[in-house]
């Protein structure tokens, strides 16, 4: 079977931007895989994100080059309105998405342009409300909302679809740190449960990486860097050279690793890191006590 | 309390009750309900019939208030086109003369009836829009059986209004957190200004549109073609069912307005001669001159 994502000398240059937003992008991604993408400012996250569900170059004029296949088809292949139901996008702006006049509306909306049945809405409705706690809110207007809660719309909206290939544009720049935590148990669920491929944009590393099989380094429209989660931190100079802020447990271990007092993987959290510390702590012990 | 297109109605109000259709067809059947009066008086009795409606479905009658110097305008810009402008036949009687113009009963008659014709239209659509939200328009369209993509069009209208006022109210308040206020200062000097936030609002309007459109797209909307070909479910549709009252009121709306059919064409009713009101007019104005 074709994979999720393959990207292959992917140039895009919008018609009135300066330079090409995107440059010789190579990225391929299996179904059930998890790509955290991070990189600063402009350095073309949204526009990787909307290759990925065909807005660019559907929706806006500019050049492209080289080719974007989701699911073993070019993007402009698929017959209007059919590639979206392959990829699901969560914009950073939840306001942008939001195309109705309450929440239920806005979540049922996508599911009737799927063209499914009543007593199915109802179901995936019910679903999804219970798994992002929207209940309480499904009257409401969507614009009257606080801005995490928007945020938990936006990407219920788009769970419901329940699509293959799920791309998270800053999905919880808005939300608190405990429903962020839920936002990421939610998706790390569904991976399990529907196999679904993730591509996850965040400005912040430490929200990724528990989640991601791979990270890929984002910088002036090039893919700068490309390696599985534990080994993309020994990349460390690198990533500061991108302005990134590494996670403090991580950054230690990463150290010491290059220093050459740690030969395994790298790990993903505070809890991860105090083992391999206390690993470290006692090797050296037991080799101070045979001296 | 709920926010509906013209302000607010409060928490428990029998309006809610009502099929969306009904305040719909209310709207459409009664605005025409004046086209077939011409005598004010019966016009004047539906203006009360629908402030009824009003008081009992709770909306606050202040918001009234907010076209009372819309409704005294109206009406001089209507007396004074139709007395001045309004031609002369030969048959007309003359009131009076002010200032070298002949003043003639035909004239002012046709004034006041005209008035008394709009004003109760206006009435039912103020109603009509303080008991109604975006969602019950949508529903109304609906249940008809309008085409999705009409409703759509027509919600993304109103949808589109609501954003250009809360894009003029974010660029007015990040104007006067710059310390701009315009209050006090002269017109000219307003203008300048307003044409200032003018062009901002263009700016952000046209992002908005960008934003919508890929936002429909990333849902999987379609205008035309494969995708568009998909049997839609009105899922909204399943929170509202027309009730018998619905039925009920719906009929009582449809035996109004032949009742007005047969009263004017079958009986020659509600006509200008059959006027108790401008009869009596007539016989203080012209019998007396
Ligand atoms: N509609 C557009 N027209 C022209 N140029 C654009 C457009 N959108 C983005 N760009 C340019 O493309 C480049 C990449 O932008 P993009 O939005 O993809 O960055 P990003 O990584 O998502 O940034 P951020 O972290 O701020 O969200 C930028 O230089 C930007 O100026
Ligand atoms: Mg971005």
């Amino acid at each position: 079977m074709a994979n999720a994502i393959e990207i292959t000398n992917y140039s895009w240059a919008y018609a009135h931007g300066n330079g090409k937003a995107l440059k010789a992008v190579n990225l391929s991604v299996e179904q059930g895989e998890c790509v955290g993408v991070i990189g600063p400012n402009g350095a073309g996250k949204t526009t990787l994100a909307y290759s990925i569900d065909g807005l660019v170059p559907g929706q806006y004029h500019g050049i492209k080059e080289g080719t974007v296949q989701i699911q073993g088809r070019e993007v402009e292949d698929y017959p209007k309105g059919m590639l979206q139901r392959e990829v699901g996008l969560v914009f950073s702006d939840p306001e942008a998405q939001f195309t109705a006049m309450t929440v239920e509306d806005e979540l049922v909306f996508g599911l009737e342009n799927l063209g499914l049945d009543i007593p199915e809405i109802r179901e995936r409705l019910d679903w999804v409300a219970e798994l992002t706690g929207l209940g309480p809110l499904l009257q409401k207007p969507p614009y009257e909302i606080s801005g995490g809660q928007k945020q938990r719309v936006a990407l219920a909206a788009v769970l419901a679809m329940r699509p293959r290939v799920l791309v998270l544009d800053e999905p919880t720049s808005m939300l608190d740190p405990l429903s962020r935590k839920r936002v990421f148990e939610v998706l790390g669920q569904l991976r399990k449960v529907q196999n679904t491929t993730l591509i996850l944009i965040e400005h912040g590393l430490e929200h990724v990486v528990p989640l991601a099989d791979r990270m890929v380094l984002l910088a002036e429209g090039e893919i700068a860097l490309d390696a599985p989660t534990p080994s993309f931190f020994e990349k460390l100079d690198l990533l500061h050279h991108h302005g990134l802020h590494v996670p403090g447990a991580v950054e230690v271990v990463s150290r010491l690793k290059n220093s050459g007092r740690y030969f395994g993987e790298l790990p993903r959290g505070v809890e991860d890191a105090r083992l391999v510390i206390q690993e470290i702590i006692d090797a050296s012990s037991t080799k101070q006590g045979a001296v | 309390m709920n926010k509906t297109l013209l302000g607010y109605v409060p928490e428990h109000s029998p309006i809610y009750s009502v099929h969306p259709f009904v305040k719909l067809f209310f709207l459409l059947v009664v605005s025409l309900f004046p086209m077939f009066i011409s005598a004010p008086e019966w016009n004047v009795g539906l203006m009360l019939g629908i402030m009824l409606l009003m008081i009992y479905s709770r909306v606050s009658l202040r918001t009234l208030k907010m076209y009372i110097p819309v409704a005294i305008s109206m009406g001089i810009i209507i007396l004074l086109s139709y007395t001045l402008l309004g031609g002369v036949q030969p048959q007309y009687q003359q009131i009076t003369r002010v200032l070298g113009v002949s003043i003639y009963w035909e004239r002012l008659r046709d004034a006041l009836v005209v008035y008394f014709r709009v004003v109760p239209m206006i009435l039912s659509m103020v109603f009509f829009l303080s008991t109604s939200r975006e969602r019950d328009l949508i529903v109304a369209m609906r249940t008809i059986r309008i085409p999705f993509v009409v409703t759509y069009v027509f919600a993304m209208a109103l949808r589109a209004a609501g954003m250009v006022l809360e894009d003029f109210h974010i660029v007015r308040q990040a104007e006067q957190a710059r310390g701009f206020d315009a209050t006090g200062k002269s017109i000219p000097y307003k203008i300048r200004k307003y044409v200032m936030y003018m062009i901002p609002l263009f700016a952000l309007s046209l992002r908005r549109t960008e934003e919508f459109t890929n936002a429909l797209v990333a849902r999987g909307y379609a205008f035309a073609g494969e995708g568009a070909r998909v049997k839609r479910a009105d899922f909204v549709l399943t929170h509202y069912h027309f009730s018998v009252m619905d039925g009920l009121y719906t009929t009582v709306i449809v035996l109004l307005f032949a009742a007005i059919l047969v009263a004017r064409y079958g009986f020659q009713r509600l006509t200008v001669e059959d006027s108790y009101f401008l009869n009596w007019l007539y016989s203080i104005i012209v019998s007396a001159a």
